[in-house]
């Protein structure tokens, strides 16, 4: 546990070095901005209905750019980075197991992420404000929204973590992400239609439910629902990526 | 404090490392030694629990490293080959984080800290970024990395390999030093720094252990040994005086200035013929009588390029 909380300070300390983390909050924050300018745009001139701003605001594509594309670029460093460098083996001979070192890089990716949405929260409180657009925001759907980000960016991390301990490439790690990251998001939603015959069998339409994440989040977090079964899925996912890239670095070092 | 038997680790179809066993006690100093590519780092990879073995045991402190491992590295300070380290962080941030990582408690962790960097001299850059200093500081850095915990065993692969002169001389210093409080192997293809500051010397070529011993006693087996005379004397006369000796086999004989001659012959080992061939050569003016004993590197040539059987060691 020591090691973990060693590791995610270390971590999160190379974060706030390293260029790459200050290219990655200036992409986020360019989207992030337009999007929110859009929106303005749509409650002061169109006068949108306040209620549905989450869906609006995070369940739009332009979003699952910076989560396509933002978690990739986080965590591609984890371990490749160190394999190419050779201070894994520094690392992984200090006394600690390999799941602590996991933990904590996928740790402190998840934290610099959740660091990087923390000023959207103040920018949508600054739109209920009457010297602004005065819009009556209510916060639940947002916190669930945030919450179902989160969820969804954190499982896409532990794959990060994954992909970067299976190679000593950066770019490699960073481009397998990515085509995961797509993948998870985009196809789902590309196939539904051709996939329809089969959905009437309920085991079936079970699964494709719960791999459905742009389904999750606009149709359900972002609405202000919590389903407690797609919180597992996201879980089960971190669980499950996490435990894949421990096997992979100790089969990594048998060679 | 380190024992390994009959260890083994294949890479697919290369034998990295064949059976080697070995054992290490307290306090020793071992130096390492062989060809690149010999199977040195593999050797101590395993130790150090990075790559399992193939077959074969090997122990550090009690522990196996195949069943307990974290125990192994507790007691194991490894500075690996070319010192693969963070060079985003300061030299103090650097050795911060490794002591904190090695579970060394946050109220003894400055004091650690500032142990090892006063220890290796690394004093001067510890404001400095690990990726600007020099290669010999960096050196040191991963010296006071792997002290930082105050480990009863240090492991060091190739510690003074792409240092000047000068700063292999510090490195060899801090090793003598260290070696009053811990039990070191370090490794090294270099031999006069294997036999200045090891009080051991295992030689491995090829994967199998080629010999184990002190010094002395490596350079005392092995062949190789000269006697050098010279003295007031004809040629011929000292080809003969010498000739009498038994065992000598006279390998040159020329004549010197001011009626002096020269020989050189050679003595089986472990022989000082010197006592006898002042004796056979009477009441002659000598200017030179000496017995050339053979270097490390003559060894090490023997053991390392002669035949597979001559120098094998039993096990």
């Amino acid at each position: 546990m020591n090691a973990t909380l060693v590791t995610i300070r270390k971590e999160l300390l190379s974060y706030c070095f390293s260029p790459v983390s200050y290219l990655v909050a200036v992409l986020f924050y360019l989207l992030h901005g337009t999007l929110l300018h859009s929106l303005i745009v749509m409650f002061a001139l169109g006068g949108a209905d306040a209620d549905i701003l989450p869906t609006q605001s995070y369940g739009l594509m332009s979003t699952f750019v910076m989560v396509v594309l933002v978690p990739a670029l986080l965590t591609m460093r984890c371990f490749a980075e160190e394999r190419r460098s050779g201070s894994l083996e520094v690392l992984v001979t200090a006394p600690v197991r390999d799941h602590e070192l996991v933990l904590g890089k996928w740790g402190a990716a998840a934290a610099f992420y959740a660091l990087l949405w923390l000023p959207t929260v103040p920018i949508l409180w600054l739109l209920t404000t009457d010297w602004f657009l005065a819009t009556p925001l209510t916060f639940g759907p947002v916190l669930t929204a945030y919450l179902g980000m989160f969820l969804i960016s954190a499982m896409l991390l532990a794959f990060g973590v994954f992909a970067s301990s299976l190679t000593d490439n950066v770019l490699l790690a960073a481009i397998l992400a990515v085509l995961f990251n797509l993948g998870l998001l985009v196809i789902p939603g590309v196939v539904h239609r051709h996939v329809a015959p089969w959905l009437d069998n309920a085991y079936v339409r079970q699964v494709y439910e719960k791999i459905w994440v742009f389904d999750h989040f606009s149709n359900w977090f972002a609405r202000g629902l919590l389903d407690t079964s797609q919180v597992a899925f996201y879980l089960g996912g971190i669980a499950f990526f996490l435990f894949l890239t421990v096997l992979s670095l100790g089969t990594r070092r048998m060679a | 404090m380190i024992r390994t038997s009959n260890l083994t680790k294949r890479f697919g179809a290369t034998t990295a490392v064949d059976g080697i066993s070995f054992e290490i006690g307290r306090g020793e100093v071992v130096g390492f030694l062989g060809p690149n590519g010999a199977g040195k780092t593999t050797t101590i990879r395993v130790l150090t629990c990075y790559h399992p073995a193939t077959s074969g045991i090997a122990e550090v402190a009690g522990h196996r490293v195949d069943t307990d491992p974290v125990a192994v590295r507790r007691a194991i300070g490894y500075l690996p080959e070319n010192v693969p380290i963070y060079t985003d962080l300061r030299v103090e941030e650097y050795l911060s984080y490794r002591a904190a990582l090695k579970g060394v408690p946050r109220r003894e962790r400055k004091a650690a800290v500032g142990r090892a960097m006063e220890r290796c001299g690394v004093g001067e850059v510890a404001r400095k970024l690990v990726g600007h200093v020099s290669r010999g500081y960096r050196q040191r850095v991963g010296l006071a990395d792997a002290l930082v915990a105050n480990p009863p065993i240090l492991i060091l692969d190739e510690p003074t390999s792409g240092l000047d002169p000068n700063q292999r001389r510090r490195i060899k210093q801090l090793v003598r030093e260290l070696a009053q409080e811990h039990t070191i192997l370090f490794s090294s293809h270099i031999l006069a720094e294997v036999q200045d500051v090891s009080s051991r010397i295992l030689i491995i070529h090829r994967g199998r252990l080629r010999a184990d011993g002190t010094p002395s006693q490596l350079v005392g087996e092995s062949s190789g040994r000269r006697l050098h005379v010279e003295a007031r004397a004809s040629v011929e006369g000292l080809r003969e005086a010498i000739g009498r000796l038994p065992g000598l086999a006279i390998e040159s004989v020329e004549p010197t200035t001011e009626g002096y001659a020269r020989l050189t012959a050679s003595v089986p080992p472990g022989e000082d013929p010197r006592d006898a061939a002042a004796a056979a050569l009477g009441g002659a003016v000598l200017r030179e009588l000496r017995l050339e004993l053979p270097s490390l590197e003559h060894f090490f040539q023997q053991v390392t390029e002669g035949h597979d059987r001559a120098a094998e060691v039993a096990p």
